[in-house]
């Protein structure tokens, strides 16, 4: 057994392992310390593979940015204390484990009989070193062969962007504005001036030397509620005495 | 088996998509259940990879690529999901959320 099946099969048991803590778990937060332990164990393997962009990019973007939002959701929903593996529902437990070990024994079973097929492709090491390594190769043949490809999955993301938003938009805007009246309002001028149809005398422009003239400024209105910013004098009805 | 061959690849692909699939079917955390439709998605990258290395092809790791983005579009969209799910009904277990069926 050389020393690179050693190390692989080291990696891939940690791996399996953080994989298993995903599922076991009872915590979401030790499923996620489980899931990036075994997200970095593959990007080692991938190193092994030769695909050092790939381990990069799997460590950034899945150890990385997926499990920050899967934390921060975590910390969001409330953390209910879910009796899972213990009762309530045995029979979904046996089925998904017997489900699982004959799928996996299928698996195995077919791994272990196949025959490879095709032809090794023109990217041998020497290759990938004569064009400068595997992110160089990688770029030349994404940005070639696969041009329509990356174009239509930058596309993707960017509809998945919007969707996120449109999904997490806190609620209504009328249950926002309730929520904001229930607050303390600060204004710099009244908002019935822009609703009435003649509108209040424009600001004085301001001088020169001088952005504002002393006393016939905007007043600063201090309201705890709607109502009593609205009994207060608007922009136009206030007298400086 | 004493030399790494794709096949070693494929079984652990075959594993850590098995432990996800099996994750998928028995919790009932949502959001257990997202990650291990990350770590199925992650299961797939590793028999890509082995592929690739195995048949000196860069295709595999262009694939492994794309699904590394489309496994981030679906955080994403999927975690969105999650939180208007918890604003509506407050619970992550889905077993109570079967507004659909109903």
């Amino acid at each position: 057994m050389s020393l690179q099946v050693l190390i692989f099969s080291l990696l891939a048991c940690v791996s399996i392992l953080g994989a298993l803590g995903v599922v076991i778990a009872r915590n979401p937060v030790h499923s996620a310390i489980g899931l990036v332990l075994s997200f970095l164990n593959v990007a080692a393997i991938y190193l092994i593979a030769r695909a050092e962009f790939l381990a990069v990019v799997q460590v950034i973007v899945y150890a990385g940015a997926v499990i920050v939002l899967v934390v921060f959701v975590t910390m969001l929903v409330h953390p209910d204390d879910l009796p899972e593996f213990h009762g309530r529902r045995p029979l979904r437990i046996v089925t998904g484990l017997v489900l699982g070990v004959a799928l996996l024994l299928e698996v195995a079973a077919a791994v272990l009989t196949r025959s490879l097929s095709g032809a090794p492709g023109p990217w041998t090491d020497e290759a990938v070193a004569a064009v400068g390594g595997n992110t160089q190769a990688l770029g030349q043949t994404l940005y070639s062969d696969y041009m329509l490809a990356i174009q239509l999955t930058a596309l993707l993301l960017l509809a998945a962007t919007i969707g996120a938003i449109v999904l997490a938009r806190p609620e209504a805007v009328s249950e926002r504005v309730a929520a904001a009246r229930r607050t303390l309002t600060i204004s710099l001028a009244h908002p019935r001036g822009l609703d009435q149809p003649e509108r209040p005398p424009a600001l004085p422009r301001p001088s020169d030397g001088q952005v504002k003239p002393a006393g016939s400024g905007r007043p600063i209105v201090l309201a705890r509620s709607a109502n009593e910013f609205t009994e207060q004098p608007a922009w136009g009805e206030w007298r400086t005495p | 088996m004493t030399e790494l061959s794709a096949t070693h690849f494929l079984l652990l692909s075959a594993a850590l998509f098995i432990i996800g699939m099996v994750g998928v079917l028995t919790r009932r955390n949502i959001l257990v259940i997202f990650m291990c439709i990350e770590l199925m998605l992650n299961a797939v990258n590793v028999s890509l990879i082995g592929f690739a290395w195995e048949l000196h092809q860069l295709t595999g790791q262009v694939f492994a690529l794309f699904v590394i983005a489309i496994a981030a579009a679906e955080a994403v969209v999927g975690l969105g999901i999650v939180m208007a799910l918890t604003r509506r009904a407050d619970t992550v277990d889905i077993d109570e959320l079967r507004q659909l069926r109903e």
